[in-house]
């Protein structure tokens, strides 16, 4: 059940965007902290995670390979 | 007379018509000429300014009572640094070069009892000395990025290269991306390849029963007094195949929502083949009688796993600009692979801008996975099986992760260390938690600077 509501919140917010931005009223989309990827100080985070989880992908890190883990 | 005059008025009228038509056009034609020579004049701004540098660090340091190096059973204790530069060149308006070295040391209790009985009474919760306490891992990659004059299409290449001591990786790939919709809407496609290659190091105990050994006759064993069942007979074959491949495709869409909401979605295919098992991981099998060296219990064998793996991650990130102060970014994951693992993995970080310059970015994490099929708890595996592992890093668990961090940002980048002007300083510490006895932290120091 949680995950068809998680499923239908996605997408239902990407259907429902019919909104162009435009280069000039994306003030604060451009803010880094809006960034749609980890940041780069975060790195060796996620690569600990890659060492210790099973999980990997879907996040930009590592999906196996360069190392012992995954 | 006034017949003239009549003709003469419609003469003038016809003139200023004329002047001011003659008027019209020529605004006309240069405005025409004007704005054509202008949308000549396309302005392409560089994808990266100038050379930017960020020097990354971290300390890292975990424990727990599960090691897999010792069947399950042991001292996880590791502790861990980093160093890592990251330099993007512009190589000129549309393409940037960016390299990443870094260094990894590390000393590890639970990995030195690979060879247990180097010195002292061996013992699992005790770390031994000898070349399996520590290792350096070091690597460098590089990826070459290609945008178009529009911005629309970007186009990148990279390789990588890691070495440790057992372990060497080979890793390319590349990948396009497609901006749209006013670059509101954003589609990528990606592949990645890496070649990896083990040098296998097995637990000291088994090597004597590899290729050419001389089995109990070892001085391990003639040297040693074996408690327990001293007719000590693991099952063990040294592995004829080393290497270990990873193929992965990526696909990702990204969309502005509003002006201060955008959102992701992106697949992970991955597939693996190769030695996926790890050479030093000891096992212990419930229907064979344990045999000892000191406190230290002799491996049954060691883990045996597929040599194939296919595993699929789907993930979405949704970012919402609150306000000028609170900003907040959240991910979700599921992934499951052919093991038997599933997992779900949710966070939210919530950035807090308390002035021009400072941020703080306190974060949770939560994250669980289901065990692999093969995954046996300490003591638990059948000799009789195929495949079995103690790695408790493939056993079911929760996880929740504390991260309190600060951010200096100066945009301006005023200090300056030779020709580079400091742009900002990141600082995060995460506490990580587990379920079962693992627990970690790690904290992490980023600096970026950029040339004048």
């Amino acid at each position: 059940m949680i995950k068809k509501l998680v499923l239908l919140t996605f997408i239902g917010t990407f259907l429902c965007s019919c909104v162009v931005v435009k280069e000039y009223e994306k003030v604060t989309i451009n803010d880094p902290d809006m960034a749609l990827a980890d940041k780069k100080c975060d790195k060796n985070v996620t690569t600990m995670h890659s060492y210790r989880e099973a999980a990997a992908g879907a996040n930009g890190g590592k999906t196996g390979g360069g190392c012992g883990c995954n | 007379m006034e017949v003239k005059l009549a003709e003469a008025a419609a003469v003038i009228k016809t003139y200023i018509t004329l002047k001011k038509i003659t008027l019209i056009i020529v605004i006309f034609a240069f405005a025409k000429a004007y704005s054509q020579q202008d949308s000549t004049l396309v302005y392409k701004k560089r994808v990266l300014e100038t050379t930017e540098i960020d020097f990354l660090t971290s300390y890292y340091t975990q424990n727990g009572d599960n090691a897999a190096v010792s069947g399950g059973l042991g001292t996880e204790e590791l502790t861990d640094i980093t160093g890592t530069f990251i330099i993007s060149i512009p190589l000129n308006d549309d393409d940037v070069l960016t390299i990443n070295a870094g260094i990894s040391a590390y000393t590890s209790a639970s990995s030195s009892n690979v060879g247990a009985f180097d010195d002292g009474p061996a013992d699992p919760f005790q770390a031994s000395s000898g070349a399996s306490s520590g290792d350096v891992w070091s690597s460098i990659s590089g990826n070459y990025s290609h945008s178009s004059d529009d911005r629309n299409d970007i186009w990148s290449v990279n390789l990588s290269i890691a070495n440790e001591y057992d372990y060497f990786s080979l890793g390319f790939g590349g990948s396009y991306t497609k901006l749209f919709n006013e670059k509101n809407t954003e589609l990528s496609i990606s592949a990645n390849v890496f070649l990896d290659s083990w040098t296998a190091i097995y637990p000291t105990e088994l090597r004597p029963f590899g290729n050419g050994g001389d089995g109990l006759n070892n001085s391990l064993f003639t040297q040693n007094t074996i408690t327990g069942n001293s007719n000590y007979a693991p099952i063990f074959n040294e592995f004829t195949e080393t290497g270990r491949n990873s193929y992965s495709v990526g696909l990702g869409f990204s969309q502005i929502l509003t002006k201060n909401m955008q959102g992701s979605l992106s697949l992970d295919i991955i597939q693996q083949d190769g030695l996926l098992s790890t050479p030093f991981q000891r096992v212990y099998f419930v229907d064979v009688t344990d045999s000892f060296i000191d406190n230290f219990q002799l491996a049954d064998a060691i883990e045996q796993l597929p040599d194939t793996r296919f595993k699929i991650a789907v993930g979405g990130r949704l970012n919402w600009y609150l306000n000028e102060k609170v900003t907040i970014r959240s991910f979700y994951r599921y992934y499951f692979d052919d093991w038997g693992i599933t997992s779900h993995t949710a966070s939210i970080e919530v950035p807090f801008k308390i002035s021009n310059k400072f941020t703080i970015y306190p974060s949770y994490r939560f994250y669980n996975q289901t065990a692999a099929d093969y995954f046996k708890p300490y003591q638990t595996a059948l000799s009789t099986e195929t495949f079995y592992t103690s790695d408790y890093d493939l056993s079911e668990y929760n996880a929740n992760q504390f991260g309190i961090g600060v951010s200096y940002t100066d945009i301006f980048a005023k200090a300056h260390l030779w020709n580079y002007g400091l742009k900002s300083i990141d600082l995060r510490f995460f506490q990580y938690d587990r379920n079962t006895t693992f627990n970690s932290n790690i904290i992490t120091v980023g600096i970026k600077f950029v040339h004048d």
